[in-house]
């Protein structure tokens, strides 16, 4: 190991933080706020790589990181550690969740129909320019129906399973407590079930989109089908010290199936679920599930190559140590290279 | 006309005060705090909580994330209260332990009017927005 000193380096450092924040300028609570309420997908894509649900934050981390995502995503994550764990809530089943959104590609009559919710999926993708020159952009208030959509839909799976469609692996009951965690244990191969899916709700979206593409492209065992997207907001239900389970507010949450037919004669299904709405994410993160189970090793369906490949502050994390001297390293790469040259050019005795 | 409940129960009591408006909330608590005597604050801290979530495929419960919440505790003679809600209101929290603890002596016609009105207004925001969405339900045909 050795060591790199800087002359100057801690005015230097000093100037360099001041001239990356005057690209942005002051930060006050009404700019976190107008982020909070202007950018929703982009917060929520945020405290879902963070694993840390809480709007203000989240906008106050892009705020202070001028949108930089990965610093972002890292100074929430450093925040949280200053918090206590207080409580374990009770686990969200997908019958209890407060659905805005709920679609399948693969079944068009689903139990409960499908509800398109707030999507851009069949919108004309057209910049609106006039809002440079001075005309402000606004939406069209929704023409509500009569009567309120249900609650809760049910659950698509379920009703696969109920008609043998799909297999339905006998669960084991885990009390929350006792529910494997990455945050306070390594994730190790092959891993828990439940380390998978938490390292999936929590791992970067564009490195999610990038494996997941592959897969959907041929780099994988089985092409996807989206069974069911969802996007709902869950109950967040905590224990009273005289212990009533009780609701102490609501999450954004989205959640997908894909499918694709298995060998068994049954469909398989992959599963991902992520705090806030993304589908991009969920979508990728479920074709992943789907393609693990028959992956080569190295590929990049693999459960080791994408779970630890997609976690965001790991992967950026090393990316940008790339940007820190290593005089020392290349110095000793280049003098062997200089050595091998000097052996090279000897005259044979 | 629909009658006014003449109890809510505990875990709906909590439910509403979690999601009451934060203004009335706190008025609320202001005139009923000097209903309790010799109160010791146990706790008044913002924390997480871990949320897990039961996977649809193989029935794996998860842990999605965690969710910053809000919480307060405390006791008064010959009660205790406990408020926690989703986000870094410390002074909401306290008012939901507040009106939580003099509502385990009895619901007073007036806790019982402000839960009745908060949760009036909680089911008219929720049915409006599931009127929204109501209104995206498509149906598919294949031709």
């Amino acid at each position: 190991m050795a060591y790199v000193a800087t002359r100057g380096g801690a005015r230097a450092i000093d100037q360099s933080e001041r001239l990356y924040r005057a690209e942005f300028g002051q930060i006050d609570a009404s700019r976190v706020d107008t982020l909070r309420r202007a950018l929703p997908m982009l917060i929520d894509r945020v405290m879902g790589e963070a694993s840390l649900y809480e709007p203000d934050l989240a906008a106050l981390a892009l705020a202070q990181t001028g949108g930089d995502l990965y610093e972002a995503v890292l100074l929430l994550r450093a925040w949280r550690t200053t918090q206590p764990r207080l409580a374990i809530a009770a686990p969200v089943l997908q019958d209890d969740l407060i659905t805005h959104r709920r679609i399948s590609a693969a079944f068009k009559d689903i139990p409960g129909g499908q509800i398109l919710g707030p999507t851009l999926d069949y919108s004309h993708r057209l910049l609106a320019t006039d809002v440079l020159q001075g005309s402000p952009y606004t939406p069209t208030p929704v023409d509500p129906a009569a009567a309120p959509a249900p609650a809760h839909q049910p659950s698509l799976a379920a009703w696969q399973k109920a008609q043998g469609l799909v297999a339905d692996p006998v669960r084991e009951d885990v009390a929350p407590d006792a529910i494997p965690d990455l945050t306070r244990e390594p994730l190790l191969f092959p891993a828990k079930r439940a380390h998978t899916l938490q390292s999936l709700a929590r791992a970067d979206t564009g490195g999610m989109l990038a494996l997941g593409y592959a897969a959907m492209r041929g780099y994988g065992n089985a092409h996807p089908t989206v069974n069911e997207l969802r996007l709902a907001e869950a109950e967040v239900r905590v224990t009273h010290p005289r212990g009533t389970v009780f609701s102490a507010g609501r999450v954004k949450v989205s959640q997908a199936e894909v499918t694709s037919k298995g060998k068994s004669g049954q469909l398989n299904l992959g599963f991902c679920a992520t705090l806030g709405w993304n589908e991009v994410k969920v979508i990728s993160g479920a074709t992943l599930d789907l393609n693990a189970a028959a992956a080569p090793k190295g590929s990049p369906v693999e459960e080791e190559f994408f779970l630890y490949h997609t976690e965001p502050v790991e992967a950026s994390g090393f990316c940008i140590h790339f940007k820190l001297p290593h005089y020392v390293t290349f110095q000793s790469a280049l003098d062997a290279l200089r050595g091998a040259k000097t052996e090279a050019q000897k005259v044979p005795a | 006309m629909f009658d006014r409940p003449t109890e809510f129960d505990h875990a709906t009591l909590l439910a509403v005060l979690a999601r009451a408006d934060v203004t009335r909330l706190t008025a609320l608590a202001e005139t009923l705090l000097p209903q309790l005597v010799e109160v010791e604050v146990l706790h008044s801290r913002t924390g997480l909580v871990m949320l897990p979530m039961r996977d649809t495929v193989k029935g794996t419960d998860f842990h999605l994330g965690e969710v910053l919440v809000a919480e307060a505790h405390l006791r008064a003679t010959g009660c205790e209260g406990y408020g926690m809600v989703v986000g870094r209101n410390l002074e909401q929290a306290m008012a939901m332990a507040v009106v939580d603890a003099v509502a385990s002596l009895g619901q007073s016609p007036e806790i019982l009017a402000f839960l009745a009105t908060e949760s009036a207004e909680i089911i008219v925001r929720d049915t409006a927005r599931l009127c929204e969405v109501e209104a995206t339900r498509v149906e598919m045909e294949t031709f």
